[in-house]
């Protein structure tokens, strides 16, 4: 007999426990995998009471929305007594009327910036922490925010663990502290320094002895040294393999930092650059450097600003230092800001300022064709504000 | 708040029947339906028809009508997750009792049925008179 007998349950407790998430091809993927028990896989949804919910895997964040349907969808399931001889039965268990679409979109963690305002780690900050390790770390203490609550912020542990790498936060005794940039200038400059005075080639840096005279020459922390280290590069079988690069872009944006409203010379910028940086890594410097991602896992983001300043005779290209994370994450309020420091930005220029907020280049032209208008002319695409005053 | 979604383990429990192995998965089965099902009275337990495939072809007879379906085979599967029940310790959280990329869509208007024992021996049959038979059926509703 192939028929099968459709029944209601015998309880109505389960009824509004189901739910049907659409899955995206990249999910599907890692669901199946899972399932096949080829790979691990952790879903999670979060969001507070007041944002919308996401649903995170281990590396990305997805947008939930619910999709009415005028249909009626109903879940079965096998009835528990299948299968015995008493013809075949499936339990209708609940009875829908929408779908979970998931979208994916980029983490929330701007809030960070928020959250971790005034917990800056500085020098001369170490007798702090060397007196708070003998007190029992107390987490609801105000003022502090560990990895765990950050966890509970709406993106992925690999997001938020490259967030905390990009966005330069220490995780100090379970305390979350966004480092000084100029501290964070001055422990990089040190590492510069160790290596060419003690010969050591920047591929395998013993972190051990590093992080030792660090301590003992600078009384750099030894957690601060060993977590930028691993910000600049990568540690393996206890030797440091610099990421050159990373480094001096770094150096150089902290150089640039100060000039976000006097801009600086290109000439003088490059100068500063190469005596902070030594006669070792002098080759490194590029302004290119400043704009491109250096490695896969950084993101491509907005840095400084050229122009041709007015102020000298002859005009020479300046530089101005306008980091794309200092501008609002709504993209309405984003493109006005951009607007407003320029009225005319090329699409390779404008495009690092967008990539924090659009989750694909698809996207990010989605963006500027609602909110720019583009013309083109012999040097390109240009971009300029849709509603001109 | 974090609500964790557990992953579906190795299959256990009970397996649905044979004869629906063709929608792809034994965990669980989606029938999409237009309109909604309406029952008045004590619903629990009571039987809602019978499910059949004739060939990719499935039926559902629900008293004296019959609802004839198809198979579809969804762009973006799903998966169905149910809301576990909570223990004392840990908030909400969802298990994924599976994962559905084949659903039953009941599209069509339900067609009514005379005598339900002899339309289900004509459909046995197969015969061409039932066929002919269906179809005025059908210009009668619409």
């Amino acid at each position: 007999m192939d028929e099968t007998e459709v029944v209601f349950p015998w309880t109505t407790a389960d009824a509004g426990t189901f739910k049907l998430l659409e899955l995206p091809p990249d999910l599907l993927k890692l669901v199946e995998a899972y399932i096949e028990g080829n790979a691990s896989l952790n879903l999670s949804v979060k969001g507070g009471a007041e944002e919308d919910a996401v649903l995170c895997t281990d590396e990305k964040t997805y947008t939930m929305r619910s999709v009415v349907l005028s249909n009626s969808v109903l879940v079965l399931t096998p009835a528990p007594e299948a299968g015995e001889g008493m013809g075949d039965k499936v339990v209708i268990q609940d009875e829908l009327h929408d779908i979970i679409e998931l979208v994916p979109s980029l983490p929330k963690l701007h809030k960070l910036k928020g959250i971790l305002r005034g917990l800056e780690y500085d020098e001369g900050y170490e007798d702090e922490e060397m007196m708070d390790e003998d007190e029992e770390f107390d987490n609801t203490q105000t003022g502090t925010f560990s990895y765990a609550d950050a966890m509970h912020l709406q993106a992925s542990e690999g997001e938020l663990r490259r967030g905390l790498r990009d966005m330069r936060i220490l995780d100090i005794g379970g305390r979350l502290r966004p480092i000084a940039p100029s501290y964070l200038n001055t422990i990089l400059e040190l590492i510069l320094n160790h290596l060419v005075s003690h010969s050591l080639h920047h591929d395998a840096v013993p972190v051990d002895e590093l992080s030792a005279a660090m301590k003992d020459e600078h009384e750099v922390d030894r957690q601060v040294t060993t977590q930028v280290l691993l910000w600049f590069g990568t540690v393996k079988d206890g030797k440091w393999e610099m990421n050159a690069e990373e480094v001096i872009k770094q150096i150089g944006l902290g150089i640039l930092r100060p000039h976000k409203d006097a801009p600086i010379a290109e000439q003088e910028f490059l100068e500063k650059w190469k005596s902070a940086v030594g006669d070792t890594f002098e080759s490194y410097i590029s302004l290119k450097l400043l704009e491109v991602c250096t490695s896969a896992r950084t993101s491509h983001s907005g840095n400084y600003l050229s122009s041709m300043s007015r102020d000298t005779f002859p005009a020479v290209l300046a530089l101005t230092y306008f980091p794309s994370s200092s501008l609002p994450t709504d993209p309405a309020a984003r493109f006005t800001d951009l607007f407003l420091t320029r009225p005319k930005w090329k699409a390779e220029d404008i495009a690092p300022y967008l990539a924090d907020v659009a989750v694909d280049s698809k996207e990010r032209d989605k963006l500027l064709l609602k909110y720019a208008r583009a013309t083109k002319d012999a040097e390109g695409m240009w971009y300029t504000a849709r509603n001109k005053i | 708040m974090i609500i964790p979604i557990n992953l579906p383990g190795p299959s256990n429990g009970p397996r649905l029947p044979p004869s629906l192995a063709k929608l792809g998965n034994s965990e669980v089965v989606i029938i999409e339906l237009q309109g909604s099902l309406e029952v008045e009275g004590d619903r629990s337990g009571q039987a809602v028809g019978k499910l059949k495939f004739e060939g990719d072809k499935p039926t559902l007879l629900i008293g004296h009508h019959l609802l004839e379906g198809k198979l579809v085979t969804l762009q973006k599967p799903l998966a169905v997750l149910h809301r576990a029940q909570p223990n004392e310790d840990d908030g909400t959280s969802y298990d994924m009792i599976g994962l559905v990329r084949r659903k039953i869509v009941f599209a069509k208007r339900p067609m009514p049925v005379i005598n339900a024992a002899a339309v289900k021996q004509g459909m046995e049959a197969g015969g061409a008179k039932d066929d002919t038979e269906g179809k005025r059926k059908k210009l009668k509703l619409g």
